[in-house]
């Protein structure tokens, strides 16, 4: 197969607005899936019961229906109610949406994973539940927490092609727009899939930076310099 | 007012089948210091526990000045939580396994209650914080992470939390009982300059020896329920009960042991 390298050149702008129109749409739905998921963790832990229904049922409906019917969903039933919005917005609502279900789940596992002791010492010295969580629990979730989220936001990113089928004119749609004008598949798809794996590399190597970074100013659970500390301890004895 | 300084009445704690406190009532006085001795699974843990409401009791109350604290009804009021916190407080709670927060240095450990719960500002938590941490002895470790310090030093700092709150009644389970026997001193020694400065303190313990000499009190619990109760040296060398005599024989031969 001949490689046309002219399509690179030539199409490179066409494929790059398409990408930074994806990048805008992962960013917002990022930037409102997690939060989201964090409300829907604690509501799932909380002692009310209505608000733990809800949170709940949220979570359990969007991880165990396909993204693609969530996306004709938002897109065809939202109008119903008066609300439209073009389709890119309602990719973004779909992906948050759909990525907070996951969010919610990492975050919760991440809560659990902390002692118990610790919410206890929090409380018997007079803290709120809320002031326990905010100070002593999230804290400690979060050098848990980092390496699931990111794989979730990869696959979210990936995810995202799929709102190619409600005509966002994001990555994936325009190259398939491309396509159709050239007829050269192989060199088209070849960019989209470049640009998408550049982006989750850039993602995941930050998020690793990040990762480290934490890990280094606070010294939750048993790192390598204090499990070393705690065998000299134990060799001394 | 002296007398009923804390007042637990008619406790009753069941988790499923096992009854943890059955009907137990202890009136302490201010500046009192009472050990709590009795064989695991007793109920010695629910009690203090109880005391602080972090296990709130199925039945029964709990007087603090002259204020109940706690509540039986399932779902606090924002008032009721709010007064518990508050109640909480003035009561440190010192844990077998420390429960230190490992993600913040040993300064911050002393200084986060003072400024979340007690709304003291950044500079005054902070100056109070390092007093207290000289006390226990740990002015050379104020930078350090928990997980840097060994199991006398995390106690120590366990210990210097909760006093940075200015607790009228400390709470103590098994202090020393995670602990190397070579570390125990250390941490026993915080606890002889608390009991010198009059402070009010429920001890769980096995440390039979610094139970009778700091001990105004020795309560003995089996079954969830207070079996006999009086002066260490009646406890210790004249026991009643052949419950009491029988638990102190084991403990005696165990202690010999190491
Ligand atoms: N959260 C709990 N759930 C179920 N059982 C418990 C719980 N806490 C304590 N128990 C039981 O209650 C009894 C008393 O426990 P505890 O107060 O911890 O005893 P101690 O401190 O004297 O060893 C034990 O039988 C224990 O297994
Ligand atoms: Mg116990």
């Amino acid at each position: 197969m001949n490689l046309e390298y002219t399509i690179f050149i030539d199409y490179a702008p066409t494929i790059l607005l398409g990408f930074w129109l994806t990048l805008k749409i992962v960013v917002c739905a990022i930037a409102m899936g997690i939060p989201l998921g964090l409300f829907l963790a604690l509501g799932r832990r909380s002692n009310f019961v209505f608000l733990s229904f809800l949170s709940t049922s949220f979570i359990e409906i969007f991880r165990n229906t396909p993204f693609i019917i969530q996306v004709f969903l938002f897109y065809y039933v939202l109008p119903f109610y008066g609300l439209r919005l073009s389709a890119e917005y309602v990719g973004i609502l779909a992906l948050a949406a759909f990525g907070s279900a996951y969010f919610a789940e990492i975050i919760r596992a991440g809560i659990d994973a902390v002692p118990k002791g610790q919410l206890e010492s929090a409380r018997a010295i007079g803290m709120t539940d809320w002031q326990s969580m905010k100070n002593i629990i999230l804290p400690q979730t979060l050098s848990i927490v980092i390496p699931p989220l990111t794989n979730q936001t990869l696959t979210l990113i990936k995810e995202s092609a799929i709102l190619s089928t409600i005509t966002v004119h994001e990555l994936t749609m325009t190259g398939l727009m491309v396509q159709g004008e050239t007829f050269r598949p192989f060199e088209v798809f070849i960019m989209v899939a470049l640009l998408y794996w550049a982006l989750n590399e850039t993602i995941a190597t930050i998020m690793r930076r990040f990762e480290k970074n934490i890990n280094k100013n606070r010294n939750t659970g048993p790192t390598n310099n204090s499990s070393a500390i705690l065998k000299q301890n134990e060799n001394t004895r | 007012m002296t007398l009923n300084f804390l007042e637990l009445k008619g406790l009753h704690k069941k988790f499923g089948d096992i009854t943890a406190l059955n009907n137990v009532s202890l009136n302490v006085s201010k500046g009192e210091v009472i050990f709590i001795i009795g064989p695991s699974g007793c109920g010695k843990s629910t009690l203090l526990r109880a005391v602080n409401w972090l296990t709130p009791p199925d039945k029964g109350e709990v007087w603090l000045e002259g204020d109940i604290v706690g509540s039986l009804s399932s779902k606090l009021t924002i008032e009721e939580s709010k007064l518990l916190n508050s109640f909480r407080a003035k009561m440190g709670m010192v844990f077998q396994q420390f429960n230190v927060w490992p993600h913040l240095n040993a300064l911050e450990n002393v200084v986060r209650a003072q400024m979340v719960v007690a709304k003291r500002n950044k500079a005054e938590s902070e100056v109070k914080a390092l007093k207290i941490l000289d006390e226990v002895g740990l002015s050379d470790k104020i930078n350090e992470w928990p997980d840097n310090l060994s199991g006398g030093q995390k106690q120590r700092l366990a210990i210097a939390r909760s006093l940075a709150m200015d607790p009228i009644l400390m709470l103590l389970d098994e202090p020393t009982s995670a602990l190397d026997p070579e570390l125990v001193g250390e941490v026993l020694s915080v606890l002889r300059r608390l009991v010198n400065n009059g402070m009010t303190m429920l001890i769980v313990t096995h440390e039979l020896g610094f139970a009778s000499k700091f001990g105004d009190r020795i309560v003995f619990m089996d079954g969830g329920e207070i079996i006999e109760e009086g002066i260490p040296e009646k406890i210790l060398k004249t026991p009643k009960t052949q419950r009491l005599k029988m638990f102190l024989e084991k403990l005696n031969i165990t202690s010999f042991k190491q």
